[in-house]
């Protein structure tokens, strides 16, 4: 008797124990629904990109903010971590990210390296993942993933139109190159003299430039005593404000030509430290603070910083007005990864860069590219004046 | 024929930038025995000084005395805490400490000063270009290559010429006898801290019309610093502006020559010299760091 009462209360307590989870499980599953969506944000705020990193912080910021940190009917949570330029840091960060913080949605990456470091890990866990500025070739080709979207532009989209650009309309012959020597630099070098030469032009010398050059003075008095047509360029950041300085000292601005790929005139990081030695400069680029897709941007961004935006602040607000398409297609619904990409590649998305379409291949977009002229505007201030648009400008992506 | 003197010109203007960034290492390491890697923070507060002064409207000329002041302040500061506690502990520790304050001070003026490229706003005096042999040469330069020189000469005849100098070496020798000979070493090393970062303000409040300010150019100048300080032999201050003039021109010729290598080169040249000269430029040592 009595151990039969004693196996009934403890039936009775394991069914207790049994039920329990689904009991407080019910209201955990109904919250899950309206719990925010984490998306975030992976850039450089130390090192040396770390002004880009800031500004791409800034324009998510400023897009979270006017939609109200909402999208497709569910609260957003935006999580920002700093890869301090470094891959191996981009790597811990981004496993911490999917294992502690389970993010639904990853976006940023100032460097290429950093973009190809984080790849396979994401590719992996199947995240959807913006690359929101790094522009290495290869994530559209042998690198792609179903899972890695690019809303901003290859080196080929770059190097290709200014190919074209400078055959056209600049000179046929008598050009050279200068370039910083690492990834970035070769590819937009590569891809713009197979462009140039196939039209028919013939190019110089190279010349290439450690990163990080203290003092060009010396590769411009090589430029001097060459005086070439024009000088197709590549430099980023700290280089480029020193070069385009230094040329201005040399007196040898506005003599040579100067064209390359957008961030050698960057509106944000390098015209506003330049100034005037940036006049008359001409750039191809899928960005531009005067792009006819960007005003409503320009001016919001100019009314929380202070400034007129550059790339990495217009990409960073391209990619979350990317994922707010996605999103808003799905009503939120992210547990369907397949509608979410179907969505982001069935129509095209109005963006701050201009019209922006992904390519079913290898989810890179297509997007219009800009030549860039630095003229005075209306203030008087160097500012980056469309000149140009190659419309829908897609690259090869995966060879088959 | 211009176009080389051009370029010895161009040499000549990054060694007195080298050298503005060496002096004030070149006393607090082989004159004081203490590593500070801190060097190239107090280059880079130099330079944001400078910017921030010559964008502010006052006397542009006293941009220059203003970072020295200011840094040299700041400088002062750190001796008193924590410095001072670390003069006699081992390098490692003091690397450590540097370091890592290094790393503080580079958060800290991102934070002050933005994470953005700046460029000094330089008076209608230093601006533009003179024209030597009918090739033009920014004026700024002329006047970085006279002020590094003017400063190379007042700190050698400090050093090297004046009893002050004489005893700042000897406290590193023994600080005891040096006590006994009732000076007071402690501040004696407050001074030799001051006028190091002092020196390294100033050294940035000129370069930045060379080289712009931003985040990182801490780290590359104190490589920089280094590099002429160990290679032109310690407790010599003839020896780092040996250095600073050799390196500069190795590097501005072999970006003339052979740009792609042109930091390879530098290397190699500093690598050669260190073969040859084990202890540095300036010869002997009687103590190893």
């Amino acid at each position: 008797m009595t151990s039969s009462s004693l196996s009934a209360g403890r039936r009775q307590l394991l069914l207790a124990a049994a039920a329990s989870p689904l009991l407080f499980g019910v209201p955990r599953l109904l919250r899950a629904q309206d719990a925010p969506l984490k998306i975030a944000l992976l850039t450089s705020l130390s090192g040396p990109f770390a002004a880009l990193g800031e500004s791409m912080r800034a324009g998510l910021e400023l897009m979270l903010q006017q939609c109200n940190y909402e999208m497709g009917g569910r609260k957003v949570q935006l999580l920002v971590e700093d890869d301090h330029g470094k891959p191996d840091e981009a790597i811990r960060k981004v496993r911490k990210l999917i294992a502690r913080d389970q993010i639904d949605i990853l976006g940023g990456v100032i460097s290429a390296n950093i973009a190809l470091a984080i790849r396979d890990i994401v590719h992996d866990a199947q995240l959807p993942t913006f690359i929101s500025n790094a522009a290495a070739n290869a994530l559209a080709r042998e690198a792609a993933s179903p899972y890695v979207f690019r809303p901003t532009k290859t080196s080929w989209m770059l190097g290709h139109t200014g190919g074209l650009w400078t055959y056209e309309h600049i000179e046929k012959s008598g050009g050279l190159t200068l370039a910083s020597d690492y990834t970035a630099g070769r590819e937009y070098i590569e891809d713009f003299a197979h462009t140039y030469q196939e039209q028919g032009g013939a190019l110089g010398e190279r010349i290439w430039t450690p990163l990080g050059t203290p003092d060009f003075a010396p590769i411009i008095m090589n430029l001097a005593a060459r005086n070439p047509k024009f000088v197709y360029t590549f430099l980023a950041g700290s280089d480029a404000v020193r070069f385009h300085q230094q040329m201005q000292d040399y007196q040898l601005h506005g003599k040579i030509q100067i064209i390359g790929p957008g961030a050698l005139y960057d509106q944000e990081d390098v015209v506003t430290a330049v100034g005037q030695a940036a006049l008359g400069g001409v750039s191809t680029f899928h960005q531009s603070p005067g792009a006819a897709g960007a005003q409503d941007f320009v001016a919001a961004y100019q009314a929380a910083r202070g400034r007129l935006p550059g790339e990495a602040s217009t990409s960073g607000y391209v990619t979350g007005q990317v994922i707010k398409a996605g999103l808003d297609a799905v009503k939120g619904e992210l547990s369907n990864k397949l509608a979410f990409k179907q969505a982001l590649l069935d129509q095209p998305i109005d963006t701050a860069f201009g019209p922006l379409q992904f390519d079913p291949r290898n989810n890179q977009s297509i997007l219009d590219i800009y030549v860039n002229e630095v003229r005075q505007d209306a203030q008087g201030r160097p500012f980056n004046t469309v000149v140009h648009t190659y419309s829908r400008i897609q690259d090869p992506g995966p060879r088959s | 024929m211009s176009y080389f003197l051009l370029q010895v010109l161009n040499a000549l203007s990054f060694s007195a930038l080298l050298m503005l960034a060496g002096l004030g290492l070149s006393l607090v390491l082989s004159m004081m025995n203490f590593i500070n890697l801190t060097h190239g923070s107090f280059f880079l507060l130099g330079g944001y000084i400078g910017v921030q002064w010559l964008a502010s409207g006052a006397p542009w000329w006293l941009a220059f005395p203003a970072a020295f002041v200011l840094c040299a302040l700041t400088g002062w500061l750190l001796n008193q805490f924590p410095f001072r506690q670390f003069y006699q502990r081992p390098h490692l520790m003091q690397v450590l400490l540097t370091y890592g304050l290094s790393v503080i001070f580079a958060d800290l003026m991102r934070w002050g000063f933005s994470a953005d490229t700046l460029s000094p706003v330089l008076p209608q005096a230093l601006r533009g270009g003179v024209w030597i042999l009918g090739l033009p040469f920014p004026t700024y330069r002329l006047f970085l290559i006279v002020a590094g020189l003017a400063l190379a000469l007042l700190f050698w005849l400090l050093l090297d010429r004046t009893l002050w100098g004489a005893a700042i070496r000897a406290c590193v020798q023994d600080a005891q006898i040096v006590e006994t000979l009732g000076l007071d070493s402690r501040r004696l090393f407050a001074i030799g801290m001051a006028l190091s970062t002092g020196l390294a303000g100033l050294g940035g409040a000129l370069g930045a019309g060379m080289l712009s300010v931003y985040p990182g150019l801490d780290e590359e100048i104190l490589l920089l610093a280094l590099l002429v300080v160990v290679v032109g032999g310690l407790n010599s201050v003839r020896g780092t502006l040996l250095c600073a003039l050799i390196l500069g021109f190795v590097s501005t010729f072999a970006r003339m020559w052979v740009p792609s290598f042109a930091n390879a080169a530098t290397l190699a040249a500093m690598l050669g010299m260190l073969l040859i000269w084990p202890r540095g430029l300036g010869g002997p040592v009687a103590r190893q760091v």
